[in-house]
């Protein structure tokens, strides 16, 4: 390509290309375009992979769209305003991880019971493997508890088109609808041809409804649960227009199959060769299940195969299906342990479930092995610059300043970024359990009767989600505990997103930034210290006085996350070792785990001067003042 | 055509998910269907990450199993290393001659390879076996960053799978502005090397 050419290419905004054109996208911006080509006019939501780059490709991409699109402060109150626009006919979408459905689930089930006049699309981004999720919580079961429609698309195309599907069907049906997804469609790109842009459907109105909208009412709730039953009723005939289900095939032994699982099966046939054997029913609404689709496309097989993540949910649905309508087909799946229970599927293990039922002997791919066995495992480290590194060594070295060992204060974790410091050589945190449960567990423990002193560890976007009523808990209930607010500033984790501490959001809305100080001086906590955690000697001065002080006592450790900080400042200074004065002692190594140091060929540390982000907290544990600042 | 598996071995941070999304975007705009499988967050910072890219006419699954990947595409050996199973028996692997030894090798919890260990391992087990000096052509191209789009180009000359304007237009897209300007400097010096210094075996 020439040099003109090169200048004046204009790449497409995924958001605002007209329909027709085909683009690579991943799964999450499918689900944005198809928020906007179904008119969506409240998008919201709190990052969680593999969910977030639903909301942030609206912002990138979406600015002048007047559209609605910011992160909210946790899922629960993501989801009441997605609902709070609907009741009023807007168009609405929620996005959040799995265990956002928890947190979320006190609202949603009331939805269901009041309903909405707007569309109302919830995604809720499951992660068999699990590959960034503190379980493997197969969400499909939510469906049944909420008694909400439930679709799956199984790729980026899918996604694009079931996010248009389900805000007509949540119209039609007017309940919310779930979207459920997983990592293999969230984090997919794949070629997606869009469809035409609607035109954003704002508030129409709001009328007073007691019946629908008033759940104190014990009689207008059971008449609700009535309705809810029979919408859902309605649901298979209603979404029949939309052809979420799919046929492929036409043999005597069924595959039935949905979401990321599809991809696997299709792929196994075609590579088995036994198109003609097989039909694949490939779902899209999975609850309710569709049931006269399901008689009509089963009745007639021989066998039964279900392929399916996680949990046996369709399994536990066909089989009531097929004994409830007499029929007697023989349905293999996951009890009989024909497929795993956990972790993601592939198409390797799919094929092998196939060839076992069909009887087909399976055949070895040749592929290549390494001598060398015992390779290095890397997991994620925390990041050179971190300032959770610095946060969790005056931790640990204020317990021992403060007289205590460390095996004898615990420190819970809760989740972020900093939860990696529980690997070598930080071994710090105890617990990483649920979003906020580092305060209130630690205060379960030591209401238990244990006599040492507890630390809760817990990030600035992840106390404002769900720790400000532990620590007014903790306040109240008179309980001693130190709390360590780990203030990176951002949501570091999920890819940099805002808090409520910034002033001015993604989209460049102005907003009023909340004062962690005021907050937590306005619950009344004992003693409150800020400190930057790169001084790391005045915060184990801290930490060791807080850990003798009774009270409930909380430092802020703030420092901005050291990647956004070099991204918007630049890298100022980094690091070097003199090879003459390093004896190969390791400390530096030892103390922190940076990942930008190493030990070379001769033993003697070395940085990675690419990687190297130039906090020097390497050189002020070095004991032969061998790492010193490159001088430019 | 025949469906085309890649996998990219790396470390969180050297930009192997933004190689696969530039075949991405390079082989829909050349009218193939696609699929990759990855995981994103910024948790996954100098940790291995594995892309999976697959281009065809008809593509489904996002990933594939071990034995077949017709390239494994390296941005630091030791993962290349780690992820060798996948390649088939005549695929080749392009890779930069790097090793960032993990932190669990530096603490002595784990082995400690070098780059001559894992080169002779893999010289030992690989047919096509074609090494990069892809940090030095990433500094010439202006930024050490520009790795994965030195390997970017070594593999495009061995493939000649996509033309250059669509590989110049999914850069573009992905890195607009001065990133872009050095990444494609970095495809074409990794491109430029393979034509220079590596004879194919076909």
């Amino acid at each position: 390509m020439s040099h003109e050419l090169i200048e004046a290419y204009e790449p497409l905004n995924p958001l605002k290309a007209p329909a027709g054109y085909r683009l690579a996208l991943m799964g999450n911006e499918a689900i944005a375009r198809g928020a906007i080509e179904g008119g969506v006019y409240v998008v919201t939501g709190y990052p969680g992979t593999p969910s977030s780059e639903v909301l942030m490709t609206i912002q990138e991409f979406g600015k002048d769209l007047d559209i609605y699109a910011e992160w909210a402060v946790n899922e629960r109150v993501a989801f009441e305003i997605g609902y709070g626009a609907a009741i009023g006919g807007a168009r609405a979408l929620v996005t959040m991880k799995a265990p956002g459905a928890n947190v979320a689930a006190d609202p949603i089930l009331s939805a269901a019971y009041g309903g909405v006049d707007g569309g109302l699309v919830i995604l809720v981004a499951d992660d068999p493997g699990p590959h960034t999720t503190q379980t493997e919580q197969d969400n499909r079961w939510f469906a049944l508890l909420s008694k909400l429609p439930m679709i799956t698309p199984s790729n980026p195309q899918e996604a694009k088109d079931f996010t248009v599907y389900g805000l007509e069907l949540s119209e039609e049906l007017k309940l919310p609808v779930i979207l459920r997804t997983t990592t293999r469609v969230n984090h997919t790109v794949g070629d997606v041809v869009l469809g035409p842009i609607g035109k954003p459907k704002k508030f129409k109105k709001f009328v007073r409804d007691p019946v629908r909208f008033v759940r104190a009412g014990m009689r207008w709730n059971l008449e609700r649960h009535k309705w809810l039953n029979n919408q859902l009723r309605r649901a298979e005939e209603v979404a029949s227009k939309y052809k979420l289900n799919k046929v492929i095939f036409d043999g005597k032994v069924c595959i039935v199959t949905e979401g990321a699982g599809f991809n696997y099966v299709i792929d196994a046939v075609r590579d088995l060769g036994i198109e003609d054997r097989v039909k694949i029913v490939k779902l899209g609404l999975i609850h309710p299940l569709p049931k006269e689709f399901l008689m009509r496309e089963l009745s007639n097989c021989e066998e039964v195969i279900i392929v399916e993540e996680l949990d046996p949910y369709l399994e536990f649905m066909i089989k009531k299906l097929l004994y409830d309508a007499g029929i007697k087909i023989k349905v293999h799946g996951k009890d009989e342990g024909l497929l795993p229970l956990e972790g993601e599927l592939s198409k390797p293990l799919v094929m092998s479930a196939i060839s076992k039922v069909l009887g087909i002997k399976s055949q070895i791919t040749q592929s290549v092995s390494s001598g060398i066995k015992d390779i290095p495992p890397r997991p994620p480290p925390l990041c050179p610059s971190c300032p959770h590194r610095s946060s969790y060594l005056a931790i640990l070295f204020g317990i021992a300043k403060a007289g205590f060992k460390r095996d004898e204060v615990p420190i819970f974790g809760d989740i972020g970024c900093y939860a990696l410091s529980v690997n070598p050589p930080l071994n710090a945190i105890w617990t990483e359990h649920s979003m906020g449960a580092s305060i209130s567990m630690a205060v379960g423990l030591k209401l238990s009767g244990y006599e040492k002193p507890v630390i809760a560890t817990i990030g600035d976007s992840t106390f404002y989600h769900a720790g400000i009523q532990p620590l007014i808990e903790a306040v109240h209930k008179r309980v001693n505990v130190l709390v360590v607010i780990l203030d990176n500033e951002v949501v570091a984790m999920t890819g940099h997103q805002s808090t409520p501490a910034w002033s001015e959001t993604e989209t460049g809305r102005k907003s009023r930034a909340i004062n962690l100080e005021d907050l937590i001086k306005s619950i009344g906590v004992d003693n409150l210290a800020v400190v930057d955690p790169y001084n790391v000697d005045k915060m184990i001065n801290i930490v060791a006085e807080f850990l003798k002080k009774p009270g409930v006592n909380v430092i802020i450790a703030r420092h901005p996350c050291a990647l956004m900080e070099a991204r918007i400042k630049g890298v100022k200074k980094k690091y070097e070792v003199l090879p003459d004065k390093c004896t190969g002692c390791l400390a530096c190594v030892r103390v922190t785990g940076c990942p930008a140091l190493y030990v070379d060929k001769d033993g003697k540390v070395k940085i990675m001067t690419e990687d190297c982000l130039g906090c020097g907290l390497c050189a002020k544990y070095c004991p032969y003042k061998a790492i010193v600042e490159v001088k430019k | 055509m025949k469906v085309v598996n890649i996998l990219i071995a790396s470390v969180g941070g050297q930009g192997g998910l933004t190689l696969s999304r530039v075949i991405a975007i390079a082989a829909v705009m050349e009218g193939y269907s696609v699929r990759t499988g990855e995981t994103l967050g910024m948790a996954q910072r100098f940790g291995s990450v594995v892309s999976y890219v697959r281009v065809g006419k008809e593509v489904n699954s996002p990933t594939f199993g071990y034995g077949e990947a017709n390239y494994i595409l390296g941005l630091e050996l030791t993962e290349v290393l780690r992820n060798i199973q996948y390649l088939s028996g005549d695929g080749k692997v392009i890779t930069a001659n790097v090793v960032k030894p993990p932190i669990s090798s530096s603490l002595g919890i784990a082995k400690r390879l070098y780059e001559n260990d894992i080169l002779n391992e893999l010289t030992n087990q690989v047919k096509n076996l074609i090494i990069i000096p892809a940090k030095e052509l990433a500094i010439k191209a202006g930024n050490v960053r520009a790795m994965n789009m030195v390997i970017l180009g070594a593999f495009n000359a061995l493939a000649k799978m996509f033309s250059e304007e669509s590989i110049t237009k999914a850069i573009i897209t992905l890195l607009p502005g001065k990133k872009g300007k050095t990444s494609i400097n970095a495809y074409k010096l990794g491109y430029e090397y393979v034509v220079r210094n590596v004879r194919s075996k076909g």
